[in-house]
């Protein structure tokens, strides 16, 4: 595997992960038998899970973390038996170093570029085709051809552009097929999600998640749709999943925030739906609580198909970035 | 010296209804305030400003008239508000066109938005045949149309009825023209080619992008060709093309073929033999609407149903859901032309009182029950409308119009 360019300057991320990992490991914040899973430490540290896998690996070349029967690694040799810790990192006072804080930082700013590159080509798609241009982007962002094109394979990675046949970067048309397609895959992988992290949704959290509705706290059904893949699809130990659901998810959250800055208003029965399921996975009726999300969602496919009629009426963008250009 | 009665000083109430002008006609307008005692404001646009308003201005108005094929885009955008049937006290009288999709069980519904399956208000919110008590538009005006074409070019219909292959038919190259809206022309469009064997679609109410993108490659090849003589957005603009004698075939409705002054006799109404494309017209409640205000809106939904109203809608071609009213509002002359298809027993006037039809004219496809037993498919915003809307508005931009 060669390694992608990644943040010009500086370290690959990996190698900074280890460094704040084998920190910790070796002060002993944490201790032996410690689980290590990827994906708290991506969020910590506000990475993508590939760097981290690739962290751990290495650790695990190093003796310094070591497999076991369960998911993730265990910190220590693994030469005696230990009894798995599986606790949050912050309980035992992760500490990232200044040094790797500023490289992470850095990379921060990436990852705010790459969200808002990210935000902007999902929404375009609902007007038609769109062809994304390399140089363009990179003048827009101020960052070099070899950063843009890295922003334009990984929207590549998560399916939110192509390459046509003559090499060209393109974006959309979002129409009512790709729709009703994305929400099928929905409706396979999702209930299946949600029985597989049946186990380890915490439940305190759903009963929270229940009364903010029921107390009309819960404002729109963008936020309950998050909510429901933080707090219950995304504790599924199947990880490929979780990332295979969020990218299949990411065209249809930015419809619907497109939408919704057309003024599209709150749908109250939208809003009872999510209700009725975070009651049913708050009192551990998973099979009802799977039935029911593949109702909503044949329900919310439905309507979605309706709703994007109505961008037909509505001219494109005149605030288009610059290095998008229509193709007729 | 008398001292003169002051005026009544309480505010008369307004009811402001958004619309088209397939409805919006100042006589129903007029005939409305004399009923009810209050006062209406017509807001009449086009189809596409219409229904983009509707849905992302919905205070703006109290009652919203206009298609089933286009309510999806303003239902779904919870713009309106559920109507009750039970408020509406002619609902019985209502036909079955509206209510069960057929005037009989063996008649075929037509491909598309065919408004049954618009109509009733499903428990999740949307909107579907299953009969419920609440229905998101009141059925009202209604027709079936087909085409105009010359005569002079196409000679009279046979036996068998003309074709919709027609519209894109070779011989009247350079002389055809289009309805812009997206939601009826590009099914006349799609109608002629299927007839003419260019193209077939799986369920021509439904395309998919892949036939979406075949029909407009065969419109570009055509229109290179020559084929076009423009488009148009109003019916005074079709009518212009024919007086002007700048067309042979082309996208009609029904009361412009009342307007043709010399040019009557020579371009005729089809009677097309694979069927009509039908619309539904009708009436909903904005959500808003609430106390005093809702009751005025039942009011005026209500009067549409007693009779007047459907009277001046039959005069300019148009079918009411509630014939029976109709049918005392007008001359049994009026009624027989209309509605039964008879031949026209003497001159008869259109809304504004000039004539419209001649003695002995008789109605292009008959009757009433003829003609909605005929129906191939019905003005339709498909599941692909923005993708198909986008295209076909990049077509029509590159036609001419009537006046240009």
């Amino acid at each position: 595997m060669s390694a992608r360019p990644t943040t010009p300057g500086q370290d690959p991320l990996y190698e900074t992960i280890s460094r704040v990992l084998r920190h910790n490991i070796r002060s002993g914040r944490l201790p032996e038998g410690f689980v290590l899973i990827e994906g708290p430490i991506a969020k910590l540290m506000q990475t993508s899970r590939a760097p981290v896998q690739a962290s751990l690996r290495i650790l695990n070349a190093e003796g310094l973390i070591h497999r076991f029967r369960g998911r993730g690694y265990l910190v220590g040799d693994g030469a005696t038996s230990l009894t798995p810790i599986r606790k949050s990192l912050e309980e035992f006072g992760f500490e990232i170093p200044d040094v790797s804080r500023s490289a992470l930082a850095v990379r921060g700013t990436w990852q705010r570029v790459y969200d808002k590159v990210e935000a902007e080509i999902a929404a375009c798609q609902i007007f038609g085709e769109f062809r994304v241009i390399e140089t363009e982007l990179a003048n827009h962002l101020g960052v070099s051809r070899t950063v843009a094109r890295d922003v334009l394979s990984r929207l590549n990675e998560r399916g939110l552009i192509r390459k046509g046949a003559t090499s060209h970067w393109l974006a959309g048309p979002l129409t009512a097929r790709t729709l009703r397609e994305k929400f099928e895959l929905r409706s396979i992988m999702e209930p299946a999600a949600l029985m597989q992290a049946s186990d380890y949704i915490d439940h305190a959290q759903i009963m929270q998640v229940s009364a903010h509705i029921e107390s009309g706290k819960a404002k729109n059904s963008a936020q309950l749709e998050d909510e429901l893949m933080r707090l219950c699809l995304g504790r599924t130990p199947n990880s490929a999943l979780v990332e295979i659901i969020s990218n299949n998810r990411l065209l249809l959250s930015a419809m619907d925030k497109a939408l919704s800055d057309l003024g599209l208003p709150v749908d109250p029965v939208a809003l009872d739906q999510y209700q009725t399921l975070f009651e049913l996975i708050g009192s551990r009726q998973i099979d009802a609580a799977a039935a029911y999300l593949r109702e909503h969602l044949r329900v919310l496919s439905f309507k979605s198909v309706a709703r994007l009629k109505i961008v037909a009426l509505i001219p494109e963008s005149e605030s288009l970035p610059p290095y998008l250009t229509p193709v007729i | 010296m008398h001292r003169l009665a002051s005026p009544p000083n309480h505010k008369r109430r307004v009811l402001r209804v958004r619309g088209t002008d397939v409805t919006l006609l100042e006589e129903v307008r007029k005939m409305a305030v004399a009923d009810l005692g209050i006062d209406i404001e017509h807001e009449s646009l086009d189809f596409l400003t219409c229904q983009h308003l509707a849905a992302v201005d919905p205070t703006g108005y109290d009652v919203y008239e206009q298609c089933f094929h286009n309510l999806d885009i303003v239902w779904y955008w919870g713009a309106l508000q559920p109507i009750q049937t039970d408020r509406i006290n002619q609902w019985d009288h209502i036909g079955d066109l509206a209510k069960d999709g057929g005037i009989s069980k063996y008649t075929w519904q037509g491909h598309g938005d065919a408004p049954v399956r618009k109509l009733y208000v499903q428990p999740d919110g949307t909107l579907g045949q299953q009969p419920m008590p609440t229905i998101s538009m009141l059925p009202t005006a209604h027709n079936v149309d087909s085409f105009g074409f010359d005569r002079r070019l196409f000679g009279d219909e046979g036996p068998e009825g003309s074709s919709w292959a027609w519209l894109l038919d070779r011989r009247a190259r350079g002389r055809i023209a289009l309805v812009d809206e997206p939601a009826i022309g590009i099914f006349d469009a799609a109608l002629a080619a299927e007839a003419n064997g260019d193209l077939t679609f799986q369920d021509i109410g439904n395309m998919t992008v892949d036939e979406i993108d075949s029909l407009m490659a065969l419109l570009e090849t055509l229109r290179q060709q020559g084929f076009f003589a423009g488009s148009w957005v109003t019916p005074d603009e079709a009518e212009a093309f024919i007086q002007t004698d700048r067309v042979s075939v082309q996208s009609m409705w029904s009361p412009s073929y009342g307007n043709l002054g010399e040019m009557a006799g020579i371009f005729r109404e089809s009677v097309p033999r694979e069927g009509y494309r039908a619309w539904h017209g009708g009436a909903s409640l904005a959500r808003h609407l609430e106390g005093a205000k809702l009751d005025m809106a039942y009011d005026y939904l209500n009067w549409w149903l007693t009779g007047p109203a459907g009277a001046l809608m039959a005069r300019q071609g148009h079918y009411m859901t509630n014939s029976k009213g109709v049918r005392e509002y007008l001359s049994p002359e009026e009624w027989g032309y209309w509605y039964d298809g008879d031949p026209a027993r003497c001159d008869l006037k259109g809304p504004d009182g000039k004539i419209v039809v001649r003695t002995g004219q008789r109605r292009p496809g008959g009757a009433y029950r003829e003609r909605v037993s005929r129906i191939a498919l019905w003005n339709t915003v498909m599941d692909e409308y923005n993708y198909a809307a986008r295209s076909w508005n990049r077509f029509i931009r590159t036609l001419g119009s009537s006046t240009t």
